[in-house]
């Protein structure tokens, strides 16, 4: 299997992408959004829009503390639209602000005015932060549970600890993704980026299980019984396995076998999410694109990276024991 | 064969067909219910589009709950809930949501929130301005320690001039003699009593009567308090004989007579220089009740009718388009098997559409979203078991054999899968905001109902398909042969 027999070229190109990521997110930082900060975001359309200068204008006259910034974009009815995002907003100061944006250019309307208190916007990062760290807990012990009893050459948790490694990569590629689209466009973070996070989440664990669950039955179809001996006075009985085949060639024929499920799998969802992208609304453009990496991420990852770990560890653990 | 196994073989495959017809008659009826739900604007179960499908605003009031007994918080926030109800009701809105919120645990402070919906209202200030007309009304004790603690810190001055205003008043019962000036105990040192506009009962405009010791025709609002409210008033007036009772109008002394007697009977009149015009208004604001607790807005959303219909236009036809190109796909790869998929995807819609009209939920742009993403992963499970079913077939088992044998191979990675995917929905669900708790209602119900859909529905009706084996290399038997390899 190429996956297993080129794995330390598979593993360093995922090395070489998780880098890359995190010198992303960590250089550029992640744009986030009024839902996270606190804010306000009006969002007007136009039949024939004014200048993005004179908005901008507009909005600097008024001097509000916390800046503000002036995005250009096309709304759903396809009338070009802007989204101007302020400090949190009094009624007066919206009413002021809502008058006087529809007043310039020609058949001027606030389509979506959002105003969020700051205290939510935290709360909102505490609870993402903590859902998201629960999510990957009870997958770790799920899968650690569910592989039990396969502890040969490795236990479960090994398999456990590797699912969460594969979700660490196939999270940071969408937020890197996140971040250059944040740095380069002004695309903002909110809250449906973290749904898609967590949908990359999902999406992510299931593929690597589905792999993993492979391994596990050819595992159990090519290993034999032994019993162990036992000290004198144990009760229970205790058995010891010993594999027919080479570990990799197990894990290397599992992936085979799960290619094509792999493969259709991913390629029915990035259909769907093709579809949202240019069909969907625009809310839900940047939900669509931000899957997308995540699933192709999430593809590379159960095929390149999840099993070559498993087997490399393997080795590494077999070349310690020798020692 | 013996003629009685031809019989038997004869009604299994009669039994066959039955299940799989029944299967997909009940899809097929049930298609039709959410049809007509859909195009029946007054049908018992419609979709319940979210604010920014159907426009409309939504509005954030965090209460005040500082000063209130923590195991109170939560009968006190139903009570302001309802008296937001009613005030929300003045709109005629169809269906407006006010609804109480806790921040988690995961947060330092807990506060507790109002989330006020109102669909199709896309005039924020003239909502807000409603809402706000909600009076908050208090009865607090005047004490003399807190206002000798104000006196040692000097605020006394600056408190008296802004209460000179305050005029005299009376309780129900009380008699006109103990008047104390209410410029020199300020609004500030009184203590909090746990009476409220919580238990009023009717407001209503009186006249004072002209041997009532105060000016004849002078306007007054008499409230009525609930049974509660009148017991507890009772035992304050009770217990406090010869002391001030201040009666605040939103954070404001309207006025402090001093309690002469026990007061049973359960009602108050305020008075506070009203005109007549004021008088009716506040006693037409209480009658529609009054905050039991400080409210204060916190964040506001609204989006316009129209381009909430754009976005729901958009989203049923990404979603449509998504089914189709799905289909093709799993039919030009499994052949057979790929269009038995499709037709249990079809179902998968069916039923997650039809559970989104009876459950009810709440549709946005971020769950039709989920919805379209749901489509792709709900083949998996056909995907997983059709891998397994064309490796069994490759190896020469009949058909059918190939589809039982693959079902059951398949099942520990179906499950294995789901379950996290289960789990992780309800962990969603538990921390999440509303919004987040939308998704995550969605994401768990489409993981059940798309393990229904394979496990059951596809079963079903490949169980149906005639059992042929590989080798006869019939026209039949290809189309029962999936994938790309020879």
């Amino acid at each position: 299997m190429f996956a297993i027999t080129y794995r330390k070229l598979f593993l360093r190109i995922a090395a070489t992408v998780v880098a890359i990521s995190i010198l992303l997110i960590g250089g550029l930082g992640l744009n986030l959004g009024i839902d996270f900060t606190g804010g306000s975001l009006t969002e007007v359309a136009y039949e024939t829009a004014p200048e993005k200068s004179e908005l901008e204008t507009l909005v600097a006259n008024k001097n509000w503390e916390g800046g503000y910034s002036v995005r250009e974009s096309i709304d759903d009815a396809g009338r070009s639209a802007f989204f101007i995002r302020t400090k949190d907003l009094t009624e007066t100061e919206r009413e002021a602000l809502s008058a006087e944006v529809t007043n310039i250019g020609e058949g001027g309307e606030i389509t979506r005015f959002t105003s969020i208190g700051p205290v939510i916007g935290q709360e909102l990062k505490d609870k993402a932060g903590w859902a998201i760290a629960g999510v990957v807990l009870i997958i770790v012990i799920y899968v650690a549970f569910a592989f039990a009893g396969i502890g040969t050459p490795v236990s479960s948790w090994t398999y456990g600890g590797i699912t969460i490694l594969v979700l660490i990569h196939d999270v940071l590629v969408p937020t890197a993704l996140m971040s250059v689209l944040g740095y380069f466009l002004g695309v903002e973070v909110d809250v449906l980026f973290v749904m898609a996070l967590l949908a990359v989440l999902g999406y992510s664990v299931n593929d690597t299980i589905v792999v993993f669950d492979r391994v596990r039955e050819n595992l159990i179809q090519n290993r034999t019984e032994h019993k162990k001996k036992q000290a004198a006075g144990t009760v229970r009985e205790e058995f010891e396995y010993r594999l027919t085949k080479p570990y990799e060639e197990i894990v290397g024929s599992a992936v085979q076998e799960t290619l094509a499920r792999s493969i259709n799998t991913s390629i029915t969802t990035l259909l769907a999410l093709t579809v949202l992208y240019f069909l969907g609304g625009s809310v839900t453009q940047t939900f669509a694109l931000v899957l997308f990496a995540g699933v192709l991420a999430g593809t590379y990852s159960s095929i390149c990276i999840a099993s070559p770990l498993v087997v490399s560890y393997a080795k590494w653990q077999e070349a310690k024991n020798s020692k | 064969m013996s003629n009685s196994d031809k019989q038997s073989e004869g009604s299994v495959t009669f039994l066959r067909w039955f299940r799989g017809l029944i299967v997909i008659a009940i899809v097929i009826w049930l298609a039709n219910l959410v049809y007509q739900n859909a195009i029946n604007p007054e049908a018992e179960h419609p979709f319940k589009l979210g604010l920014d499908l159907a426009g409309g605003s939504h509005l954030v009031y965090v209460a005040d709950t500082s000063k209130v007994d923590p195991l109170e918080v939560t009968e006190l926030m139903s009570a302001l809930r309802d008296v937001i109800e009613r005030r929300v009701n003045i709109f005629g809105v169809s269906e407006p949501i006010v609804q109480v919120e806790s921040s988690s645990f995961v947060s330092d402070e807990p506060t507790n929130r109002l989330v006020v919906e109102l669909p199709g209202v896309t005039d924020v200030s003239q909502a807000v301005a409603e809402i706000g007309r909600t009076p908050l009304l208090e009865f607090k004790l005047y004490s003399e320690e807190l206002a000798q603690q104000q006196v040692a810190l000097g605020g006394l001055e600056s408190i008296s001039a802004a209460t000179s205003t305050t005029t005299e008043t009376e309780l129900a019962t009380s008699t006109e003699s103990d008047e104390i000036n209410i410029a020199a105990i300020a609004n500030l040192p009184f203590e909090d009593t746990g009476l409220t506009g919580r238990y009023l009962e009717t407001a209503s405009l009186e006249f004072a009567g002209s041997n009532s010791g105060r000016l004849a025709n002078e306007p007054l609002v008499n409230v009525r308090f609930t049974k509660e409210g009148a017991d507890l008033f009772a035992e304050i007036t009770r217990a406090n004989v010869g002391e001030q009772l201040g009666i605040f109008l939103d954070g404001e002394l309207l006025s402090a007579p001093v309690i002469n007697e026990a007061i049973t009977g359960g009602t108050a009149i305020i008075s506070g220089g009203f005109t007549a015009e004021e008088a009716r208004e506040l006693a037409r604001n209480l009658s529609f009740g009054a905050l039991p607790v400080a409210i204060e807005l916190q964040s506001t959303q609204t989006v316009g009718a129209t381009l909430g219909a754009e976005v729901l236009d958009k989203g049923v036809k990404a979603g449509s388009f998504g089914v189709v190109l799905i289909i093709i796909f799993m039919t030009l790869w499994y052949r057979l098997p790929g269009l038995v998929a499709g037709v249990a995807l079809l179902s998968y819609v069916t039923i997650m559409l039809s559970l989104f009209q009876l459950i009810p939920v709440t549709l946005t742009a971020a769950g039709l979203a989920g919805f379209v993403l749901s489509l792709g992963m709900a083949v998996d499970a056909n995907v997983l078991v059709f891998e397994r079913m064309k490796e069994e077939y490759t190896k020469g088992s009949s058909s059918r054999e190939a589809a039982a044998t693959g079902f059951k191979r398949a099942w520990t990675a179906i499950r294995d899968g789901n379950v996290t995917s289960l789990l992780s929905a309800i962990i969603l669900f538990w921390f999440g905001t509303s919004m987040v708790k939308g998704f995550a209602l969605v994401f768990g119900i489409g993981v059940l109902v798309s393990m229904f859909s394979a496990l059951v529905i596809t079963r079903t009706l490949l169980l149906m398909l005639p059992d042929v084996k590989k080798a006869q290399a019939t026209s039949l038997s290809k189309l029962l042969a999936s994938g790309i390899n020879k």
